[in-house]
């Protein structure tokens, strides 16, 4: 028998404690994984390639201010725009609060023009526009509600002072949300009493290099007028949500440091353990004529071993998990998506490497220098 | 006192059937001082155990003042041994963090006594076997032979009717072992304890008043001796 | 009689390492543990301990906050000459019609930006709410672009601190003074004048009315012949009621805090459990020693349940220390329910002291069963010939 296949049998002698440290080190790889994941699609949310050309208008002071219908003409008229739309969060309440979804009023004729990463039949299109009480809901969300076509959805409105009774004359998929409805801004304005109001613009540009400069444009445009206006790319729109979170990200953080010093240390006792059980077989072994730096080597392999273990199946567990479980629904579309990236897995991966190596250096150590006589003397 | 009748015991290793005791029969009298002889493998430590309720017979009856010992629930057998036995082994098997005074202290703790009462009857077994002035220390403190000491001043502390000892002086140099030795004949003597004692050793088997051969599990030949070891040490 | 306290305790010491690597684990799992819970107790705190009990507040029907309530200029006027509405020293109703406008400011930290709610409130409103005192500068003038912060909003948006000003859509706002409204929710709002905020943000509605009726019987009545107003269609709510709906955002955080705690405490258990295996395997002739004494299975059992739960105490209480400076520590967050800041502090309560303590001794004892009963059950022979 080798060397090698003599430590790899005692590695394995103790099997109860080759599973916890496998898996204590999963569980803390999967935590990790899942935390990273979380702040990665808070902090910087997914976009698709579309998403470059589009421009949000909003209201200077913020978002939660409305805007007059009549800047939609005047946008139309900037160079280089092929599309605007009014976006309106209507929000409401379908039979409860935990029958989340979102809902958005906006212009039938344009919203699949400008989202054309949402896929949408064109019967469907049609019928969006012809209805003035049509609807067209997201297929997940279509799946969880068990909706079908011409189904009547009735809204309370909460931040509207409106309610709103709809008919789902179509579905969309693709994109990263497949769980909005949309549903016709005729029908809120007159729903409201036509105060001629939205709550953003929405602009498509002709092409991705125009952007800077309808920002710019648009911005000056109203810049004296009674509704100041804010341009932005869809892209730093999102980010706004993002810094609105506050400190949330700054307390995952800190989370995520403590999970790694706890892992490090909980791995490292054990693998402390584990070696210095075995001091008596080390001394036995040196005894022999059997090298130091041989067997320390080996002991450092055992340990990556046993990390490396628990960090493919802890990574690989947030991957699988959260491909399986529709995070989606589960957090009322608050993560519309939530990728264990590979580049998050290989991070995980190289933590787990580190913590192998490291959390064995010092019993590593300590067998090295151990003296045979000393060795021999550990009884139990 | 003890009476085994027709004792047997199997140990089945794979298809191959071990006997390590084949229908032993014994009385053992109160106030006898049993040495247990016979080469290695023949079977001695597995009639201890079973004298000393911490194993089971595959069939036959272990008589304790006519109780059957195999009978008895685990609880029960528990109970039973903390009353009636003392247990010395080869390799001591003190409590490492436990002083002295403590580990002599500990088969106390099973009974009601107060703690005052505890602590007269620890001192008082440890000055039996010489180590009053050695209550606070570790064992890891103490030479083989003290901590052979302290381990029969625990087994004596409750006052068993049966001391049972596995190879005391196994580990132990002949000066120690004699020591040893000379403090089983004092308790069988002077305090007229029951001692059903295992060795390798011909001269400690001297110190007992009669001595038994097993081999290959059955019992060869009994020897009350005609006159105790003192008279030749 | 057990086995002494002591043989655990000393065994504990001997092979400390260990025991330091296990009670740290669960004492950092405790400290996540108490940190999230008390994010989530302090935002509760600040919403349930705004508002006076003798206060009602009007809000359109339907709408889930003040920033997103509209009530028009001539209910407000049926409302304010309503018989049994309490009345300020100089005989005018004790009652405000407030309008509130979501302003986005940039923080003081980050360079990001956070809607910070300004409240445009009547003189009534400030005797309305006693909570909140002026501790430095003076109040807010009229037609002047001033306003007041709280103390709270200015540690997080330095342009809310006394003497600096900032801008919403094309106005200058002067900060004149600045409030501390005691931790409530009103520590995180700017005030200013009703008047001068509907026209300078050009608001045509009011958002909500706050007002003290008389008494209970007035309160009651008032409440009834509102709500019985087919076209007031608004609803009454007590002060403190409404502000206790707010804690919505309390929600994820506590179900955060609850995933975290249940993984972050099974690793936690596995060391506890990986430590018991180590000193049992250790320890198991001491076990059948112990045994050929007459100790009986229950007695080990419990004996070493009694090591494992003493980490996880030791663990609990340092996890507790750890958590407990939080304690007081500012942070802010985002309402969900109105998409503004919300400024609070942690809060570190007894309540989730125990609680932690509860959670770590659980951990211990979780860790410590398998290997307890593995201890108890090892026939007694067989412990005596491990090595
Ligand atoms: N747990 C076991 N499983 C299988 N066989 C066993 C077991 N314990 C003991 N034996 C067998 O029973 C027989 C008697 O063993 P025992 O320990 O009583 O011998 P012993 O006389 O005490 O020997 P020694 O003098 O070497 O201590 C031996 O052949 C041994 O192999
Ligand atoms: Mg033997």
């Amino acid at each position: 028998m080798t060397l090698a296949g003599f430590m790899a049998r005692n590695a394995l002698r103790n099997k109860r404690r080759s599973f916890l440290t496998i898996a204590s080190v999963a569980l803390s790889l999967f935590l990790l994984c899942t935390l990273r994941t979380g702040l990665r699609e808070m902090t910087n949310p997914a976009s698709m390639e579309e998403s470059a050309c589009r421009v949000a208008v909003r209201h200077k002071v913020s978002i939660a201010n409305v805007l007059p219908a009549k800047q939609r003409d005047l946008i139309k008229r900037v160079a280089g725009v092929a599309s605007v739309m009014p976006l309106t969060w209507y929000g409401g309440v379908y039979i409860d609060e935990k029958h989340f979804f979102s809902r958005f009023a906006v212009d039938p004729a344009e919203a699949f023009r400008q989202f054309g990463e949402m896929k949408i039949s064109p019967e469907h299109r049609d019928a969006f526009i012809k209805k003035k009480t049509g609807c067209v809901v997201g297929i997940k969300t279509m799946e969880r509600f068990h909706f079908k076509m011409g189904d009547r959805i009735e809204l309370a409105g909460d931040v509207w002072p409106c309610d709103v009774a709809l008919e789902i004359v179509g579905t969309y998929r693709g994109g990263i949300d497949e769980t909005i409805l949309f549903f016709n801004h005729k029908y809120l304005d007159e729903a409201s009493g036509n105060r001629g109001v939205v709550g953003c613009w929405w602009v498509l540009a002709d092409r991705v290099d125009s952007v800077p400069r309808i920002i710019a444009e648009i911005n000056r445009m109203f810049r004296n007028s009674d509704a100041e206006v804010l341009a932005e790319s869809e892209r730093a729109f999102q980010m706004g949500f993002v810094s609105m979170l506050g400190n949330v990200t700054l307390l995952i953080g800190s989370i995520s440091g403590v999970i790694l010093f706890t892992m490090f240390l909980v791995t490292a006792s054990t693998m402390a353990m584990a070696i210095r059980e075995r001091f008596r077989e080390i001394a036995i072994l040196k005894a022999f004529g059997f090298r130091s730096s041989d067997l320390a080597g080996l002991i450092v392999a055992e340990s990556l071993l046993l990390a490396m273990a628990g960090g493919v199946l802890g990574c690989g567990g947030a991957w699988l998990m959260f491909r399986l479980v529709p995070i989606d629904t589960m957090t009322n579309g608050f993560f519309p998506i939530f990728e264990v990236t590979p580049g998050i897995m290989a991070q995980g991966m190289g933590i787990a490497m580190a913590l192998g190596f490291f959390s064995c250096l010092v019993p590593a150590w300590n067998a090295l220098r151990l003296s045979v006589v000393d060795g021999l003397k550990i009884l139990d | 006192m003890i009476d085994l009748v027709e004792l047997t015991k199997l140990y089945r290793q794979g298809d191959i059937d071990v006997t390590a005791l084949d229908r032993v029969s014994l009385h053992i009298d109160e106030g006898e001082f049993l040495a247990l002889m016979g080469p290695s493998g023949s079977g001695k430590s597995t009639l201890l155990h079973i004298m000393a309720g911490i194993d089971r017979p595959t069939s036959g009856q272990c008589l304790f003042r006519g109780v059957d010992v195999a009978q008895l629930s685990e609880t029960a057998l528990a109970e039973w041994r903390s009353r009636h036995i003392g247990f010395i082994f080869q390799t001591f098997n003190l409590i490492p963090v436990m002083t002295a005074a403590e580990n002599v202290e500990l088969p106390l703790l099973l009974t009601r006594l107060r703690a005052s009462e505890r602590r007269e009857r620890v001192e008082f077994a440890l000055e039996l076997v010489g180590l009053k002035d050695r209550l606070k220390h570790l064992p890891r403190q103490l030479s083989g032979g003290q901590e052979q000491r302290v381990a029969i001043a625990r087994a004596i502390v409750t006052d068993p009717e049966l001391v049972v000892a596995d190879e005391p002086t196994g580990n132990l140099d002949a000066h120690s072992a004699h020591e040893v030795m000379g403090l089983l004949a004092t308790l069988n003597q002077t305090h007229g304890k029951t001692i059903v004692m295992v060795t390798h050793d011909p001269r400690a088997a001297q110190y007992g008043t009669r001595q038994l051969h097993l081999e290959k599990g059955e019992l060869q030949h009994d020897t009350a001796q005609a006159s105790p070891a003192e008279a030749e040490a | 009689m057990a086995i002494p306290l002591k043989y655990n305790l000393r065994n504990l010491l001997v092979r400390w390492r260990t025991s330091v690597a296990t009670l740290l684990g669960i004492a950092l799992v405790v400290a996540v543990f108490v940190m999230v819970e008390s994010l989530a107790a302090g935002l509760k705190h600040s919403f349930v301990t705004t508002g006076d009990e003798r206060n009602l507040l009007m809000l359109r029907k339907g709408s889930t906050a003040d920033s997103n309530s509209q009530i028009g200029r001539m209910q407000v006027d049926r409302i304010r000459y309503m018989a049994g509405i309490a009345r300020q020293a100089d005989g005018r109703p004790l009652l405000s019609a407030e309008s509130v406008i979501l302003v986005s400011l940039a923080r003081a930290s980050s360079q990001g930006e956070a809607n910070v709610l300004v409240r445009g409130l009547e003189p009534a409103g400030l005797e309305l709410r006693p909570q909140a005192r002026l501790v430095e500068g003076r109040m807010f003038r009229g037609g002047l672009r001033e306003v007041i912060c709280s103390r709270q909003l200015g540690e997080r948006f330095s342009c809310c601190q006394l003497g600096r000003s900032f801008r919403a859509g094309k106005n200058q706002f002067k900060v004149v003074g600045v409030f501390d409204a005691g931790r409530s929710a009103y520590d995180s709002e700017i005030w200013m004048d009703v008047n001068e905020a509907r026209s300078v943000f050009d608001r045509e509605f009011f958002s909500s009315i706050l007002f003290r009726p008389e008494n209970e019987e007035a309160a009651a009545r008032l409440k009834k012949t509102i709500e019985d107003d087919r076209q007031l269609t608004s609803r009454i709510i007590r002060e403190p009621d409404y502000f206790k709906e707010q804690t919505m955002t309390a929600g994820p955080i506590k179900w955060f805090g609850d995933f975290l705690s249940w993984i972050m405490s099974i690793g936690a258990v596995f060391a506890v459990m990986n430590t018991m295996y180590a000193t049992i395997g250790r320890r198991i002739r001491e076990v059948g020693t112990l045994r050929v004494l007459g100790f009986r299975r229950r007695e080990i059992l419990i004996s070493f349940l009694l090591e494992s739960l003493f980490l996880g105490l030791i663990g609990g209480v340092i996890g507790c220390l750890l958590a407990l400076p939080l304690n007081g520590v500012a942070t802010g967050t985002i309402n969900l329910q109105t998409f503004s800041e919300v400024a609070f502090q942690f809060r570190v309560t007894p309540d989730l002291l125990i609680k932690g303590m509860v959670f770590s001794m659980f951990m211990g004892v979780a860790g410590g069963f398998l290997p307890a009963r593995v201890a108890a059950s090892t026939p007694v022979l067989q412990a005596l010939k491990s090595v």
